[in-house]
């Protein structure tokens, strides 16, 4: 009876789906906007994937991610069908408000459009004194992740395994929305999700560990059977909060609910980090608790278009000061907070300095004169304090349509001013997301060690080997007056952003034909306990080579290639690897970890690997004649003891 | 004819027990063998990318190093240990594991590998 019931329900939902998708194609035909359709669309075979991801794998961290991606779209449908649903409602007043006669064309002035951008997210965390010091017993773990929403634009950021060693919660993602108004509210969501249950049809342990808490008592049982209840996926629970427009399919696995949100708008926009407030779901009893401090700290910086893009442009005549009768003339670009003045049209897009620039700013006055006796067209009058002196540029157009142009962009520029306020008193500086690395994706899904080449060329002498034949090459070709392409990067590379650095992902995006072969990258996979950056110097090249020069990331290093390098650099390779920055302590010459590939590995159990254990026989590679120096003894061991001690490494020894 | 190529079909698909005799190489005060150990009870079986059964705790040759005495002696990566010197490897922690295959008295290992068939084992040499 039971299984009809479910059945019949079934049923049910399925076909007020399908009428809710009729209403909603319904609605999109009717507003001739097919744009917001395929996104639904879209969302909804994303939606199906993940529900089927979900029920198909086995792994944790798979059927952890499926779920995120499972709420993200969820959440993205919401958001897609009210924004239908408001547009369809605007359409309706607007065609009522036609009808009216007393509704006249309303000259309301909309102001630009802007990029906010939302980065470094960090979350700081309150474990009690005694679980963290202790760190004893079980290891109660949390999936978490932010969800990032401005209007019907919706972005996730990665997940983060949050446990007592973590004293923050860092999101490295950087989120720009390029199309928001001024009045935006930037809601930020925190979910969690307990990473313990037994969501899967797992291991023994998972289900003894169930058997176990189930028969612990009738409300702690109770908790697990609610977890694992399919039913209990309500939209609430997963984050949907609006009606309920689509019925969600129901899903076995991991739930994430709403742990914490705030909501930024413009007043929280600056160009450095704060702290705001974050309102907290949930309490200790909840199995998703994470102990926030509640405070997120970010950086949330905008760039308004009236700062990036040109709102104006054209020929203008500008008075010359000490004779009224002469005029120059100018081809004018009004951007940001200037009025640029350049010789002719051309020189905008040579990038040539403009002949001379007007500011545009708050206090500027603009005002259009008189009719001049000489001039047909009314002209314009700029004035602006430079220090204490009234300064006044006198400009005029061609035609009286385009004073008329110009005299309305600089009535828009002031107001797009005034409505984006502090963050069109200096360009906010938003760092893009470099693209990330395709694999990076699967890697996460599966299991790292699936993505893994465990190559013999994986030798950490092998390696430095490739390096040191890298490097004569490179020496080769400097001496032959050939620089590779990618060369200036590295000459750029003090303005590398902080950003870059701890995401697995390379910020050297050229293409390294021929010279650095995938298996042996200098790229930084900072995932790996040691960031790569290497320094030399050489007398072909006028600037230091570096890389990726992590600045506050610091990682530890395996010494072992340390040593190998300083070795390279004593014998000095033939005079042409030559090391000559001192290394500070948290960057330069830090060494490529042993078993490498472009992907994101554990952290342990590289060091494990290229460093055997402390007891045993401690084995140099047989490839290389010269043995590497053994690191000292007490980090080795201490290394091999975290190692060892950290459930999710499946380690690796060398016999 | 039918019959021989079943009998070289099942010869290739099944499971392979070799007996290989691994002589250490010493170098410096070092006595190395030449390839990497993953796996042990004390491990997470899910992460072992040689395993067929994801729930096989035992010990895997993860990687050979070229030219040292394991190639030389025929050892393969993706070869699940079952011996060491008479000593099981099948329920033992990683450890363990390592210590019996490195006591600083023995010049000789003879290990006793499980080996699947050969397509498999490159396809997941190359996962």
């Amino acid at each position: 009876m039971p299984m009809d019931r479910y059945a019949d329900m079934e049923d049910k939902l399925r076909i007020l789906e399908d009428l809710n998708m009729m209403y909603i194609r319904q609605i999109a035909l009717s507003l001739q906007d097919s744009n917001i359709q395929k996104k639904i669309d879209h969302e909804i075979r994303m939606r199906d994937g993940a529900c089927k991801l979900l029920a198909a794998c086995s792994q944790r961290e798979q059927a952890l991610e499926a779920s995120k991606s499972l709420l993200t779209c969820n959440t993205r449908i919401m958001a897609y069908m009210s924004e239908l649903q408001r547009m369809k409602e605007a359409q309706v007043m607007q065609r009522v408000a036609l009808r009216s006669s007393d509704a006249g064309p309303t000259d309301d002035r909309l102001p630009c459009k802007g990029k906010v951008a939302i980065s470094d997210l960090r979350i700081p965390l309150m474990w009690k004194d005694t679980e963290y010091f202790k760190n004893k017993g079980e290891l109660h773990r949390c999936a978490v992740f932010c969800l990032l929403q401005v209007g019907a634009e919706i972005h996730d950021t990665d997940m983060v395994i949050v446990d007592r060693t973590l004293t923050d919660i860092c999101f490295d993602n950087t989120i720009v929305f390029s199309e928001a108004s001024p009045g935006f509210e930037l809601r930020v969501e925190l979910y969690s999700c307990c990473s313990e249950e037994d969501y899967s049809t797992g291991s023994t342990p998972r289900k003894l560990a169930s058997k176990l808490s189930s028969s612990l008592g009738r409300s702690a049982g109770k908790k697990l059977r609610v977890a694992m209840d399919p039913g209990a996926c309500s939209p609430i629970s997963n984050g949907g909060g609006a009606t309920l427009l689509l019925p969600l399919p129901t899903v076995v696995g991991p739930k994430y609910h709403l742990l914490a949100h705030t909501t930024l708008s413009l007043s929280h926009v600056q160009d450095s980090f704060r702290t705001h407030d974050l309102s907290i779901s949930g309490n200790e009893e909840c199995s998703h608790w994470v102990p926030l401090y509640g405070n997120v700290c970010c950086r949330l910086a905008a760039q308004p278009h009236c700062m990036t893009q040109q709102m104006m442009s054209g020929c203008l005549k500008v008075k010359q000061f000490g004779d009224p009768q002469s005029w120059t003339n100018v081809y004018g670009v009004l951007k940001g907070t200037n009025l640029f003045c350049y010789h002719r049209q051309e020189d905008v897009e040579a990038n040539i300095e403009p002949a001379f620039t007007i500011s545009i700013n708050k206090k500027t006055r603009i005002r259009a004169s008189e009719k001049d006796l000489h001039n047909k067209a009314q002209s314009i009058c700029i004035s602006n304090h430079y220090g204490g002196e009234e300064v006044t540029h006198t400009l005029s157009a061609d035609s009286r349509e385009d004073t008329h142009r110009w005299m309305e962009a600089f009535w828009q520029q002031f107001y797009d001013m005034s409505q984006w306020k502090q963050c069109c008193d200096d360009l906010m500086k938003i760092e893009l997301p470099s693209p990330r690395k395709p694999t990076l994706v699967t890697s996460k899904q599966g299991s790292l060690y699936h993505e893994m080449v465990i190559d013999t060329s994986d030798d950490i002498s092998t390696v430095t080997d490739i390096l040191a034949r890298r490097m004569q090459e490179l020496e080769l070709r400097s001496q032959l007056g050939t620089s590779p392409p990618w060369m200036s990067l590295f000459q750029d590379s003090p303005g590398c952003p902080r950003t870059h650095n701890r995401l697995p992902h390379s910020p050297l995006r050229c293409p390294r034909p021929g010279l650095l072969s995938s298996e042996a990258s200098l790229t930084s996979d900072s995932d790996s306990p040691c960031s790569t950056s290497l320094c030399s110097r050489h007398s072909g090249w006028a600037e230091p080579l570096s890389l990726s020069s992590p600045s506050s990331h610091f990682r530890p290093r395996t010494l072992s290639l340390d040593a190998k390098l300083s070795t390279l650099r004593g014998r000095g390779c033939g005079g042409v690897l030559q090391c000559s920055c001192q290394p500070p302590s948290s960057s330069s010459l830090a060494p490529i970890p042993a078993q490498r590939v472009p992907q994101a590995t554990l952290s342990c159990s590289n060091s494990t690997s290229s460093n055997s254990s402390s007891e045993g026989s401690h084995s140099p590679e047989l490839s290389d004649g010269t043995p590497f120096s053994h690191p000292s003894s007490a980090r080795q061991s201490l290394r091999n003891l975290r190692a060892k001690l950290d459930p999710r490494n499946w380690l690796q020894s060398q016999v | 004819m039918s019959s021989f190529l079943s009998q070289l079909h099942f010869q290739l698909s099944c499971a392979l027990q070799q007996r290989i005799e691994i002589c250490k190489l010493r170098q410096g005060e070092h006595l190395i063998l030449g390839f990497s150990i993953g796996g042990g009870i004390d491990q997470d079986p899910g992460q072992n990318p040689f395993s067929e059964d994801k729930s096989d705790k035992g010990i895997y040759v993860t990687r050979v190093t070229p030219g040292g005495p394991a190639e030389v002696a025929g050892l393969m990566m993706g070869d699940k240990v079952m011996q060491v010197n008479g000593w099981d490897m099948t329920m033992v922690t990683h450890d363990q594991a390592r210590k019996r295959l490195t006591k600083k008295n023995e010049d000789i290992v003879r290990l006793l590998v499980t080996r699947k068939s050969l397509e498999q084992a490159v396809r997941h040499s190359m996962m």
